[in-house]
């Protein structure tokens, strides 16, 4: 039985294969192979990522059932006003659709919608077949919004027209469409606003609070418990902070290209990264209260998570992980608090990640470790095994494998409940990997 | 159609066709199975059936790609086949189409007669093909479709065995093995298709095997042709996708259709036919049978309690709607998210016949039906139990019901692959699950039920007052009245009583941000030698505030008022504000909480600052006509939003007043300030002191304007003292007036005679102010923001940072691609290297991951120094300056 397909192996950097040369590139941002049994999902997968946290909106899956059943309802992103979006819209399109077109059908379910229910706000999201047959809906769109006075703003995200961050780019592109009507160039700029995160299990109410400390004015948050009204007042902030670059970088350029909003990075995952990025923001946008606030409050903060961190490395130290995640924002984050609880990581992987990506994910690892862009799982299990991995952290997919392997596991995706970002997350993080690798479930398997 | 909206699947009661197809392959000794489509079907499906089974469920995708769409997807599926068969060596590959591969019209059977031809090595792989379009079914079709291409397109040996054939639908693994163990002790020679029950269940092995090991072989499906019998485990099963009828008309082989074995009716009907086909009943089996009888009448009386909804695929509702039916469990409600034309003709007797016995009125059958029509019909039936899967969770959590979660999927709880449904034993796990459902709901709340529908008591208003932690029921609590408690406080209170000298009182100022600009106001930090509203000489966090309070305490023993008066709003910071009073009256319940603010967001927090315990507030009310408000408030931003002139005004002093209002009514002092504006609301005062004392109001303040240097209003000429006094006389025969105001800093500490705040005032000002020292500009090549992670040459932003050598500035990220300061206008030609060099030209240092020759040589021309360094970016800074 092979584990490393021929075609896999320049995406792959092992030093015992001898694929991958010296780790300085690695094939990345590339279709995947077909029947290698890809972890990746697809275009309107990442669209709707993006998008699903706007809490007011009505997000309709315009094609047959499937795609809009499993993506019902399954994310953390909490919200503090509007509960719409946990429902789940389809046009649900049959044989019969797909034959004659949809388009109809779908012009007929914004009306339904329209007239039972009070809609500001509506995404449609075409899938793979509308891709195909070639329905309209920009046109059903358009006609809607003029007819109805509302927005109803299409993403076009057949499944095969690239990889998730096309469906990223996608979902920028349908924010840039939802603000610019809201921008004036008249209007005096101020307060920031978050990009790139979507308040998995309250997130971005812990960076906001941060702010709030500071006294810092959050405008719009993109897009964790976002909604349309905070939404179209993005143009007025006076800068864009990002938290997940892989995902929002993209609206954040667009941002600064259309409506003259400078942006620049922050990370607010490990307690280094958010200390740097609470101040760096204070530096950038708050006054000399803001600053000094700023310092004690992150300071103050450090301190308490590296006397918590104190308590718990003695159980980590030493330990070996392996990362399996969505971009290269999130492994490298992933690394570098791995590093602080003491723990080396000995296989890294993502699915989307890109070519700068791995050159950084490269200079933090040791020669040693594995590096796979777009793993399987029959990568995953070898690489695992041969690394000797205590625990993983990844998505649901790979959790039974992980389990079957006897390699502790930790959620790391939009499916997850407990914050990981900010000085909490820091908290939960180590007590997660703590919980799950020190658990005494794995000794009875090594005696059996 | 059992929906809400016509052209809208609102919450869908179903999956799509490939998901049964791939679930049913997985039933297949060594078999892989491939979705032919694009990437995300396999994901998603991965993702629903591995949190359901919790097993590693490894399906592939031939990952079809724009160019494969336009022009044919086979060369992704040749390769797809080949690689599976690399990684996984199956003896069986599924493929099963998806929506994008049927609507572009692949020719799946061409393909494989290919795939064959150009790997004659693979040849004993046997390649079954399903087609599943996503949008002809749901996954319970699918399921079959799958089952039917198996048997028709797997060779049959041709005469006749001893075996009987058992086709399922989607049971659980955990029911599959009750029926290979049931079949087992009967003594029957049998073939179970499919069988799952140890691929989507499986134990912990020494070495894990990512090929599925067990399940029915290619060898036994190849011999039901030569079965005597053929028992098919479902109702609604399509003729076109029925195993068994495929075999009948193909080979001959006699079948019956069973409901699911799922209750006594259900499970009496299949041993039956199993020893009608030679079965042996044993006494363990009768056994079962008893025990489920006896259980039926331990429980009845509790069953028939239940009104519950149903929905899921047709069989498993079928059969879950005649235990219940049997149990006396009313199944009001029948749902499928499935296309099934005999759905309601075939579940209507049951749900009949069991309303009618508990003389419930109504039922509700539906086929094509979602979740949004589900909520509507809880309401409307009075539905108190849910049966069926996982996406049940929503109506679950919306109605407060419980939800026996069985089928598939169950990815919110473990066990999804051990739930129990069919036989004694599984229909009566299930059905005591749902009686115990009934019966906790019952304990949890028949107490409160009848306390409400029959207590009466004396006094039930006095019942009737909601339990709050509110200072007065703390105050209460310590013996006193709390009429006379406030009364108290409000005598202690010296901005409420008069002479100033006895008490004192703190302001904390918490609340640096102001939500309205008033005319008259500039509000800035830091001039400890000024003394009016607004100023303070630093913003304290509530911890650095209880600090501070408990500093001041321990000093001042006569301390009694705890005032939260800006320097911004108090309303305008609520979260700094309430955790500041929350942690002062952890340490301290008696201190009296006194709230100076512009009313804006009162009639939001309101009733949390009661809560609180804030127990005395002060509202600046200077017009209640918005034409006069309009020329006293520039703007006021209001929930997101700027307002300015008579708009703003309207907002404001509707608020205002709404605001007072509440406040008096629930008991708290009200105290109103008025700033007294000459030209402007002088002659309106009057007005606005009649209309706050109807409010409840219990004191005006009439204040004299402080002319603040670089306000709207600062040429403004004041009103004199005496017309201040005079105005207050005026008023005085409304409503008591303050007549010894002295008009406080935002910080303000003692008594009012005795500011003392000064001495109060933080020790951490020296680190703030040392810094002018040595400043250096510093660039960083950075990709991700948080390190130095990028070559110089390929930077397309630098983050420019200032630092002292210890402590690292953010200033700005500059973009190279647009980078151009100053008034000169860039060249659109300038290389590359010069806009690299131009970005970066007023730092004295630049960091970075790795830096060519010839760009190095250019910065120390330019005296900039290069650092090449891998580090976090904070930590870089500060090295630098340190060793420049």
């Amino acid at each position: 039985m092979d584990t490393v397909l021929e075609e896999r192996k320049a995406s792959i950097f092992a030093q015992e294969l001898g694929c991958g040369g010296d780790g300085s590139s690695i094939g990345c941002e590339r279709a995947s192979v077909s029947g290698a049994v890809s972890q990746r999902a697809c275009v309107y997968c990442g669209a709707r990522v993006v998008l699903n946290p706007i809490t007011d909106a009505f997000h309709i899956v315009h094609g047959p059932i499937g795609c809009a059943s499993y993506t019902w309802d399954i994310r953390g992103s909490l919200s503090s006003g509007s509960d719409l979006y946990r429902n789940s819209f389809s046009t649900d399109l049959r044989e019969k659709d797909v034959i004659f077109g949809g388009a109809e059908k779908l012009q007929r379910a914004i009306e339904e919608i329209v007239q039972e229910k009070k809609a500001k706000l509506i995404f449609v999201y075409a899938t793979c077949i509308v891709g195909v047959i070639g329905d309209d809906i920009e046109a059903v769109c358009r006609q809607a919004e003029e007819k109805f006075g509302i927005r109803v703003i299409p993403v076009k995200a057949p499944g095969f027209s690239g990889t998730k961050s096309q469906g990223y780019k996608l979902a920028c592109d349908a924010m840039m469409r939802l603000i610019r009507p809201h921008y004036d160039e008249k209007l005096k700029k101020c307060g920031v606003n978050i990009l790139g995160d979507f308040n998995l299990a309250g997130e971005m109410w812990i960076i906001k609070n941060y702010f709030h400390r500071i006294g810092i004015p959050i405008v719009s948050t993109f897009t964790g418990d976002a909604s349309y009204e905070t939404l179209i007042k993005a143009p007025r902030a006076a800068i864009n902070i990002v938290q997940c670059a892989g995902s929002s970088a993209y609206l954040a350029k667009r941002m600064e290209e259309e409506f003259n909003i400078p942006f620049f990075k922050v990370s607010f995952f490990g307690v280094e990264d958010t200390t740097n990025s609470i101040l760096r923001v204070a530096d950038a946008v708050g006054d000399a209260a803001a600053v000094k606030k700023a310092a004690c409050f992150t300071t103050e903060e450090r301190r308490k998570a590296e006397s918590f961190l104190e308590i718990y490395r003695p159980h980590l130290t030493g330990r070996r992980a392996a990362i399996y995640v969505g971009g290269g924002f999130k492994a490298i984050s992933l690394i570098r608090q791995f590093a602080e609880m003491g723990i080396k990581t000995v296989v890294v992987g993502t699915q989307t990640g890109k070519q700068e990506d791995y050159t950084v994910i490269r200079s933090l690892v040791d020669a040693d470790t594995v590096i796979l862009d777009d793993a399987n799982p029959a990568e995953l299990e070898r690489f695992m095994r041969e690394t000797k991995a205590d625990i993983l952290v990844g998505g649901v997919k790979e959790r039974p494998l992980a389990y079957k392997l006897g390699i502790a596991f930790c959620d790391h995706n939009h499916e997850r409940k407990h914050a990981l970002g900010g000085y909490e997350g820091v908290v939960n993080f180590t007590r997660e990997i703590n919980l799950s690798i020190n658990s005494p479930v794995w000794k009875y398997l090594k005696e059996a | 159609m059992g929906r809400n909206f016509k052209n809208l699947n609102v919450n869908p009661c179903k999956m799509c066709v490939p998901m049964g197809a791939v679930t049913a392959f997985y039933g297949i000794k060594k078999c892989m199975s491939i979705l032919h489509g694009s990437q995300g079907c396999s994901t998603y499906i991965r993702r629903h059936m591995a949190t359901h089974y919790n097993e590693p469920v490894d399906i592939a995708s031939s990952s079809l790609t724009e160019q494969g769409t336009v022009f044919g997807g086979e060369k992704n599926l040749l390769q797809g086949l080949e690689n599976l068969i690399r990684l996984y060596e199956p003896e069986v590959i599924g493929i099963a189409t998806t929506c994008l591969a049927e609507t572009i019209g692949e020719d799946v059977p061409a393909i494989r007669h290919k795939f064959y031809e150009m790997h004659p090595e693979y040849r004993h792989v046997r390649i079954i093909n399903a087609s599943t379009a996503g949008y002809a079914g749901t996954q319970y079709e699918g399921f079959f479709r799958a089952l039917h291409a198996i048997v028709s397109q797997v060779e049959m040996q041709m005469g006749h065995n001893e075996k009987i054939n058992l086709v399922t639908g989607y049971l659980s693994p955990a029911d599959t093995r009750y029926l290979k163990d049931l079949l087992a002790e009967m003594e029957l020679e049998y073939i179970l298709l499919p069988d799952f029950s140890e691929n989507l269940d499986g134990g912990h092995e020494k070495d894990y095997n990512r090929l599925p090991q067990a399940g029915t072989s290619i060898e036994d499906i190849s011999l039901m042709a030569g079965a005597r019998y053929t028992i098919e485990l479902s109702h609604f099963v399509q003729a076109e996708s029925s195993p068994a009828q495929y075999l009948w008309e193909k080979y001959g082989v006699p079948y019956v259709r069973l409901d699911l074995p799922t209750g006594l009716r259900g499970m009496d009907a299949l041993l039956a036919k199993l020893v009608e086909l030679g079965g042996r009943l044993t006494e363990k089996i009768s056994k079962a049978r008893s025990r489920y009888l006896d259980a039926m009448v331990d429980s009845h009386k509790y069953n028939a309690l239940g009104r519950a909804l149903v929905f899921g695929e047709p069989d498993f509702v079928q059969g879950t709607v005649k235990l219940c039916a049997e149990n006396g469990l009313v199944p009001v409600a029948a749902l499928t998210g499935a296309v099934c034309p005999s759905f309601k003709t075939a579940l209507e007797p049951e749900l009949a016949a069991a309303a009618e016995t508990q003389f419930v009125s109504g039922f509700v059958i539906e086929a094509d039906a979602d979740f949004a029509r589900a909520e509507e019909l809880v309401k409307e039936l009075s539905v108190n139990l849910l049966i069926g899967n996982s996406d049940g969770r929503r109506v679950a959590e919306k109605f407060g019901l419980p939800l026996i979660r069985a089928s598939f999927p169950i990815h919110d709880q473990v066990g999804g692959q051990r739930v129990r449904t069919i036989g004694y034993e599984g229909s009566l796990r299930f059905l005591d699950r749902m009686v115990n459902a009934l019966l906790l709901q019952r304990a949890e709340t028949f107490r409160e039920d009848m306390y409400r529908k029959y207590y009466k008591r004396e006094d039930d208003h006095a019942a009737a007052r909601p339990k709050q932690e509110t200072d007065r029921q703390v105050l209460a609590e310590s013996g006193l009245d709390a009429a006379a408690m406030l009364a108290k406080k409000t005598a202690e209170h010296p901005c409420f009583t008069c002479g100033g000298g006895k008490y004192a009182r703190i302001h904390l100022p918490v609340a640096p941000q102001c939500n309205i600009q008033c005319r008259y106001c500039l509000r800035s930090f830091d001039c400890p030698n000024e003394s009016r509203p607004g100023v303070t000489a630093e913003i304290l966090t509530p911890e650095q505030a209880l600090a501070k309070y408990k500093r001041v305490k321990t000093d001042m023993p006569n301390l009694k008022v705890v005032g939260i008066a800006g320097p911004g709003d108090s309303l305008a910071n609520f979260a700094g504000t309430s955790e500041t009073l929350r942690l002062i009256r952890e340490f301290d319940p008696e201190v009296t909480f006194c709230l100076s603010t512009n009313g804006l967001m009162l009639p939001m927090y309101a009733e949390e600052i009661i809560k609180l315990g804030v127990t005395h507030v002060t509202i600046t009310i200077n017009a209640v006509e918005p034409s006069i408000g309009a020329k006293i408030y520039e703007y006021i931003d209001y929930l997101g939003t700027r307002y300015t002139g008579e708009a703003a005004a309207g907002i404001l002093l509707g608020n205002q007043l709404t605001g007072l209002k509440y406040l008096a009514v629930h008991g708290v002092v009200c105290k109103v300030n008025v700033v007294m504006l000459k030209g402007v609301n002088d002659t309106h005062i009057e007005t606005v002191v009649k209309k706050v004392k109807e409010l409840g109001a219990h004191i005006t303040n009439i204040m004299q304007m402080i002319p603040v240097k670089g306000s709207a209003f600062e040429a403004m000429p004041l009103v004199s003292h005496k017309d201040v006094m005079a105005m207050r006389e005026k008023c005085g025969q409304y409503i008591g007036q303050m007549l010894h105001c002295r008009q406080c800093r935002a910080d303000a500490v003692g008594t009012l005679n005795n500011d003392v705040s000064i001495r109060y005032r933080s020790c951490a000002k020296s680190a703030e102010t040392a810094s002018e020292k040595n400043l250096q500009r510093v660039a960083v090549a950075t990709k991700s923001g948080m390190l130095v992670d990028q070559h110089f040459g390929q930077a397309e932003e630098f983050y420019i940072y200032e630092s002292d050598g210890e402590q690292a500035h953010f200033i700005e990220r500059r973009s190279v691609a647009k980078y151009c300061r100053g008034e000169e206008v860039c060249d659109e030609k300038a290389s590359r290297m010069e806009k690299l060099l131009h970005a970066i030209d007023d730092c004295g240092s630049v960091l970075a991951l790795r830096i060519g020759d010839s760009p190095q040589q250019k910065l120390a021309l330019m005296g900039i120094r290069v650092i090449t360094t891998y580090d976090r970016i904070e930590t870089a800074v500060n090295k630098a300056v340190r060793g420049a």
